[in-house]
């Protein structure tokens, strides 16, 4: 999710407020396709990926693109959250309000190991987004595509002189970023239950982390998603639930006020 | 300028014309249709309950006017969306009354937005007869137009389960305890009067904690909960909440000895979807109305609402009993006053006791009802009252059976 979301603004300078509703349609897309499959939903990522894709790629060419380079950081900010509640409308027109969850019978499975109860799910939950980074490193670092990519992150003017198509790299760029929500999406809807209002409280998340990681940094994000996630647990359970909530907030404002560009963020230009 | 000097203009005359409409107050649809506006949260975290309300006072227009409306005028309810947001409710409930002109205003889901939406009531004069905002700051407003339907103020909405633990003999009876509860007017204080019940009749707490309601993930405070390891774990929970709870437990293999959720295991279609119907065995929680309620007006409620909506008696959410019931408290007035206005329905209500699907009720100045809840248990993959013994569908099942996985 967060690493979809780094990206996104590492080519772009677009922060994604949908990037969050993308998610909740992932969960839908998920819970669908497991209803009418029966099939793992691990399994349905592999369906799920390409029509987020689609689906970012599309946002990208028609919302973004069309903005006046001048005001589309601004504008991006705006159009990204109608898209957030665009999506938020759609999936209540057709999911209605209910709250859903994916249930193949073993979401609540747990190994009992010294004492501790590991989940099988967040288990599995962490193997894949170990294998998403790896392909959105080899995407990035081995393919032509990927080349373009960084090129366009480190000096976008540079790299449409060389050739680099900057428009179509802007949108497969996006799109990649929001297919990397089909996963997140699956792993969600098997945690919590879910409706089509719950992007809310994830985009609040996922800006933090994206901030303390630095933004346009794949790597810093992976760090601090780590660093928020363990953080927010340990002080819901040693001190207060409260205060997990408050504590993303405390990190964020020190983030901003003592390293502006987060722990990894470049201080000029994009870093992947 | 001349756009800033249009657009200037347009707000005057809305203004001037809003508060026109205002002047006129709440006696301005004397005759022919009764309308009723009715703020609901159709989307956000209430959604599921403001959907169950919606079918409730839906189903009672469309009883009432079978029978012809109230006092002879066609009674036409307005639902718009407040989105689960205080904020929104105001405007709605502002706008259903000096936009709308609606006649009569009925109350949302949740004690959070019945008290903003309660204060627009009584600011223009109307009366709020509200099925589901029965947190203690509902009635620290202090306002006589509120009348609030269920039995109890759902803060009490524990005390039967503490009465039941109380009630068991010493061998039987919990020692330790953990509260867990959503930073809710209505949640919280519940399972708090529960814990001060608890803690008097030397029940020690090992653990008391408050989350946000943003927290979707609950594995983290189960956690501190499976730490502790407690005979009974106390939730002060709405829905979502209440099956992240739930989804916790089982996860963290804590299955407590007794298991008490507010709210939320109440829900007799979305709590067994959400956790799996074996899962529910022998957790608790209080209700009002139930499908084999013996109330009358009951039956007839059930074989309406399946003609309407479809479904099985147990599909119904007590929600829609409730919203029903604030219905029928109208027709009832109108019954005994022959009269159908703002100031008639406070003044009667104010008096006597009401026959309804959720009870006999009867307020207290401030709207806050007299009477108590029931004590359920999931039995058998059923909600069954269990005590007090005189109303008992079943034995309690205790204690609480494992979880299946």
């Amino acid at each position: 999710m967060a690493s979809g979301q780094t990206l996104i603004f590492g080519i772009m300078k677009v922060i994604n407020l949908a990037q969050g509703a993308f998610v909740i349609v992932a969960s839908y897309l998920t819970f669908t396709l497991f209803q009418w499959t029966g099939l793992n939903p691990f399994l349905l990522i592999i369906v799920t990926t390409p029509i987020l894709f689609a689906l970012g790629a599309a946002t990208q060419w028609f919302l973004l693109r069309p903005l006046r380079p001048s005001d589309a950081a601004e504008l991006s900010l705006l159009v990204t959250f109608a898209v957030a509640l665009g999506l938020e409308g759609a999936l209540s027109v057709v999911y209605k309000t209910t709250l859903r969850s994916v249930q193949p019978g073993w979401e609540n499975h747990s190994w009992t190991i010294k004492g501790y109860q590991v989940n099988e799910v967040r288990f599995y939950a962490f193997l894949l987004s170990i294998a998403m980074l790896a392909i959105l490193y080899l995407v990035l670092a081995k393919t032509k595509f990927g080349r373009s990519v960084r090129a366009t992150v480190q000096n976008p003017m540079s790299a449409q002189l060389l050739g680099v198509n900057s428009k179509a790299v802007s949108a497969f760029g996006f799109g990649l970023g929001v297919s990397t929500t089909a996963a997140a999406g699956a792993v969600f809807g098997l945690i919590t239950p879910f409706n089509p209002g719950s992007h809310y409280d994830l985009i609040s998340r996922l800006l933090t982390i994206v901030v303390l990681g630095g933004m346009g940094a794949i790597g810093g994000s992976v760090i601090a998603a780590l660093i928020m996630g363990i953080g927010a647990a340990l002080v819901a359970s040693l001190s207060a639930p409260i205060w997990a909530d408050f504590s993303f907030f405390v990190v964020l404002l020190l983030v901003l006020l003592l390293r502006p560009r987060g722990l990894f963020g470049a201080k000029v230009r994009g870093a992947l | 300028m001349k756009r800033r000097a249009v657009f200037a203009g347009v707000v005057s005359v809305a203004l001037l014309s809003s508060s026109l409409v205002t002047s006129l107050g709440p006696t301005a649809n004397a005759a022919g249709t009764l309308k009723i506006g009715v703020s609901l949260s159709l989307t956000g975290d209430f959604a599921d309950s403001g959907t169950a309300a919606q079918k409730g006072y839906l189903l009672w227009q469309s009883e009432v006017n079978k029978k012809g409306g109230i006092l002879g005028r066609k009674v036409s309810i307005k639902i718009v969306n407040d989105a689960s947001s205080p904020d929104q409710v105001v405007t709605n409930y502002t706008n259903l009354i000096t936009q709308s002109k609606v006649d009569i205003v009925m109350g949302p889901f949740s004690s959070l937005l019945t008290i903003p939406a309660s204060r627009v009531a009584k600011r223009y004069g109307y009366s709020f007869i509200e099925p589901a905002g029965g947190g203690p700051k509902v009635f620290l407003e202090k306002n006589p137009n509120l009348f609030f339907v269920q039995p109890a103020a759902t803060t009490k909405g524990g005390d039967i389960f503490a009465d039941y633990i109380l009630s068991l003999p010493a061998a039987q009876r919990p020692k330790t305890a953990a509260y867990v509860k959503l930073d809710d007017p209505f949640a919280a204080p519940l399972a708090d009067n529960i814990k001060a019940r608890f803690e008097a009749a030397g029940i020690k707490t090992v653990y008391d904690q408050t989350y946000p309601s943003e927290t979707a993930d609950m594995t983290p405070v189960i956690s501190g909960v499976a730490t502790a390891n407690p005979d009974v774990v106390v939730g002060g929970t709405q829905n979502a909440d209440a099956f992240a709870q739930v989804k916790a437990m089982i996860q963290l293999k804590l299955n407590p000895k007794f298991l008490f959720l507010s709210n939320g295991a109440n829900a007799p279609v979305e709590f067994p979807k959400q956790i799996g119907i074996k899962n529910t065995e022998g957790i608790f929680t209080s209700a009002d109305w139930y499908p084999q309620s013996t109330v009358p007006g009951s039956a007839a409620f059930i074989k309406a609402y399946i003609a309407m909506y479809k479904g099985t008696a147990e599909d119904i959410d007590p929600t829609s009993a409730e919203a029903f019931s604030a219905g029928t408290l109208l027709e009832l007035v109108a019954k005994k006053t022959g009269k159908i206005d703002n100031k008639t329905i406070i003044a009667t209500l104010h008096k006597g006791s009401w026959p309804t699907l959720v009870g006999n009720l009867s307020w207290n100045a401030y709207g806050e009802p007299q009477g108590a809840y029931l004590l359920t248990e999931w039995i058998g993959g059923h909600l069954k009252t269990v005590y007090p013994a005189a109303t008992a569908q079943h034995a309690p099942v205790i204690p609480k059976p494992a979880w299946v996985g």
